[in-house]
């Protein structure tokens, strides 16, 4: 199992009380392992959080509560991620008649989606912007060279415009993602406008993708252990894509 | 700190120290239609009637054969379980919620498993021969009547009564009559007249006097209304001066949020996004309020088998939706917990008065193992929530397993929440300066 390099202030995860006040001991939790980037935000390790990831992280849970409970988790991050989106003053008036100072939203987005896995945060996005249009990228590992290679992309034709929701929800290695980024890029789309939405990550993956791209932001739901001999997130939740789609044997 | 130990923020609410009216007379007297034309013309919802027939003793089968026989003196005040009836008033007296045992003359027992509820009535009139007959009652009384009805009418009502309704035939009947309920009559039942405050000649034909008891009752309801409406306003300014605790959870106000906000609020906004943007935010703050819940740990495998320290959540949630604005939050709970029991209770403030009033209510069996998530978009004064928060108190719920979820809230509403329930959590989008109408629902529902 590999660890995080100390230069990047990964710190491992740790079973630590959490929650707010409680009559009895607060219960212990793994929470997730912290990074020292700005542009990599951790969503708050609430006790309703870990709850989520425990339910899918769980080998015993069945697909249909998988698929619902990781959903509630990737709307949590495209909230979050929205966040990073620019606003604008605007002053409305209320159903009562009163000025109300708020503000607008400002520039368009659009979703891409790291097939397959990525296509499963899809309904989470939309569930919080309707129409959004959403590009696809689908990147497998060549068998011969052990390497990701980019087999197809259809983006939205305007992407330099837009600021792109990056979809992808387990980050191991950060290879796939890396070559994603890549891709827009190539389209035009600037690295500050890209948001990269994960579930989980290995410190390696995210340490490794936030120094690539240092004006790239990342938003994960929790920085895991690490990695094993065969690249997976360790304790991870197994193949996010097989669990989702229900493509696992047996 | 409860609410009883936090005395200077307590709160009542309109139905506690209820009013309640015995009605006694001889068995044919016509104590139940009294009572009913009282509710008649009171015509209001919270007007419960409780007959004594309630109470009767179980019997033992010795007993049970002679009541077959009808040889059992079913009109003594020994037939009568005073203990039950003295204990459920003072329970609906203080409040509170009181199981009402159910009574079967044909087989001369109890139901077994089976009560009445009676909860938040404003008046309760207690109807039956001996309703002024106990001094622990009489004690909990605000108005004692005596029906004074002709003996001859009495029985014959009786007779009639016994023979259709209560499966009994004419000899046994006047067997009852004759052995029980007239000695009864001179020995018990006329002697309460002394306790009453007013004999009702001729019962239910004596209109005036009926008119003057309903004046008087709703002479004592008004002052009470008022009453709890001042309390609340006192409350209000005791409260301002208070900072809120850290149960009180306000959303970050993010540029997201923001932008929400401003949609919402604007009036231009057409309702389908109102529909959507109001689900979306409902469902985030459902999620914060999930976070407020009490979870244990659980450790778990995952596929590949390495163990995952986690948590669950302690026990089952059920959603309370406080109608009819509650209801806008019903699709966000959905999506976060979408197999959520939901208990509802519909609460409007009084036209005249602005007073909450609770005129509806049905919750889940076993309310108190849940914690529980109360949803309402607007707090204002605050009033309705503590009602509403009493009510769910009073049905089991640990004040510390509630979570109140709201979209909008004045200051000194939340300030009067957080101060009469301390140990409740609230969950809050924004928080509005001046007082405003309630007006999410009527957008969000389209009338």
């Amino acid at each position: 199992m590999a660890t995080a390099a100390p230069d990047t202030g990964v710190e491992g995860c740790a079973a630590a009380p959490i929650g707010p006040s409680y009559k009895d001991e607060k219960p212990k939790a793994t929470v997730s392992g912290k990074i020292k980037f700005d542009t990599v935000h951790v969503l708050p390790q609430t006790p309703q959080l870990i709850a989520l990831l425990t339910i899918i992280r769980d080998k015993n849970t069945q697909r249909g509560d998988f698929i619902f409970y990781s959903n509630r988790i990737i709307r949590l991050l495209v909230e979050e991620g929205l966040n990073h989106l620019p606003v604008k003053e605007h002053e409305v008036t209320t159903p009562l008649g009163r000025a109300y100072a708020g503000v607008r939203f400002e520039g368009k987005i659009c979703g891409v989606s790291i097939m397959r896995a990525g296509e499963s945060m899809e309904q989470g996005l939309r569930d919080c912007c309707r129409s959004v249009r959403i590009g696809k990228i689908l990147i497998q590992r060549d068998e011969e060279t052990a390497q990701p290679k980019l087999f197809y992309h259809k983006l939205p034709t305007d992407i330099a415009d837009r600021w792109v929701l990056l979809l992808d929800p387990m980050n191991a290695t950060g290879g796939s993602a890396s070559m994603a980024v890549q891709v827009l890029k190539e389209k035009g789309v600037a690295e500050e406008r890209i948001l990269f939405l994960n579930l989980i990550a290995s410190p390696e993956g995210i340490e490794h993708f936030a120094s690539k791209y240092p004006k790239l932001r990342v938003i994960t739901a929790f920085i895991d252990e690490g990695l094993d001999e065969k690249n997976y997130i360790v304790p991870g939740l197994g193949d996010f894509g097989d669990r989702h789609f229900g493509t696992l044997d047996e | 700190m409860s609410e009883s130990q936090n005395m200077n923020y307590a709160y009542s609410p309109p139905w506690h120290d209820t009013h309640i009216i015995g009605i006694a007379g001889s068995s044919g007297s016509g104590k139940t239609s009294v009572a009913a034309q009282l509710v008649k013309l009171l015509n209001l919802p919270w007007v419960v009637v409780l007959s004594m027939d309630s109470f009767y003793k179980e019997l033992t089968p010795d007993q049970s054969k002679l009541a077959f026989a009808n040889n059992y003196d079913f009109d003594s005040p020994d037939a009568i379980d005073f203990d039950i009836l003295v204990d459920r008033l003072r329970d609906l007296k203080a409040g509170k919620k009181a199981e009402i045992p159910i009574y079967s003359f044909e087989k001369h027992q109890r139901v077994p498993n089976k009560n009445t509820t009676i909860y938040s009535c404003h008046v309760l009139i207690l109807e039956g021969i001996f309703a002024l007959y106990d001094p622990r009652v009489l004690e909990l009384l605000d108005m004692k009547i005596f029906v004074d009805t002709d003996s001859d009418i009495c029985l014959a009502r009786r007779l009639a009564r016994d023979v259709k309704s209560r499966g009994r035939d004419v000899r046994g009947a006047l067997q009852q009559w004759h052995r029980f309920v007239k000695p009864n009559f001179e020995l018990y039942v006329r002697p309460q007249m002394k306790n009453a405050d007013i004999a009702i000649p001729r019962g239910i034909d004596n209109l005036t006097a009926i008119a003057m008891v309903v004046k008087h009752i709703q002479r004592a309801l008004n002052a009470k209304s008022e009453a709890h409406l001042k309390k609340i306003a006192e409350l209000g300014e005791k409260v301002l001066e208070k900072p809120l605790t850290d149960h009180v959870t306000v959303l970050d106000q993010t540029p997201q949020l923001r932008g929400i906000h401003t949609i919402l609020q604007d009036r231009k906004t057409s309702r389908e996004d109102f529909i959507f943007y109001f689900d979306r935010l409902a469902s985030l703050l459902v999620e914060k309020a999930m976070d407020r819940m009490t979870f244990t740990s659980h450790k778990v495998l995952t596929p590949l088998n390495l163990p995952y320290n986690g948590l669950r959540c302690a026990s089952a949630i059920c959603g309370i939706v406080i109608l009819r604005s509650g209801g806008v939050f019903e699709i966000g709970l959905k999506r976060v917990v979408p197999d959520c029991k939901i208990g509802r209770l519909l609460l409007q403030s009084n036209i005249r008065t602005g007073e909450p009033e609770l005129h509806h209510l049905k919750v889940p069996p076993n309310l108190g193992d849940h914690q529980v998530l109360l949803l309402d978009p607007q707090i204002a004064s605050g009033a309705a929530a503590l009602m509403a928060v009493r009510v769910l108190k009073d049905h089991g719920v640990e004040e510390a397993n509630i979570v109140f979820l709201t979209y909008m809230a004045t200051k000194v509403g939340l300030g009067r929440l957080n101060a009469v329930f301390p140990e409740m959590k609230i969950v809050v989008a924004g928080i509005e300066e001046a007082w405003t109408s309630r007006w999410i629902d009527e957008k969000y529902f389209g009338c």
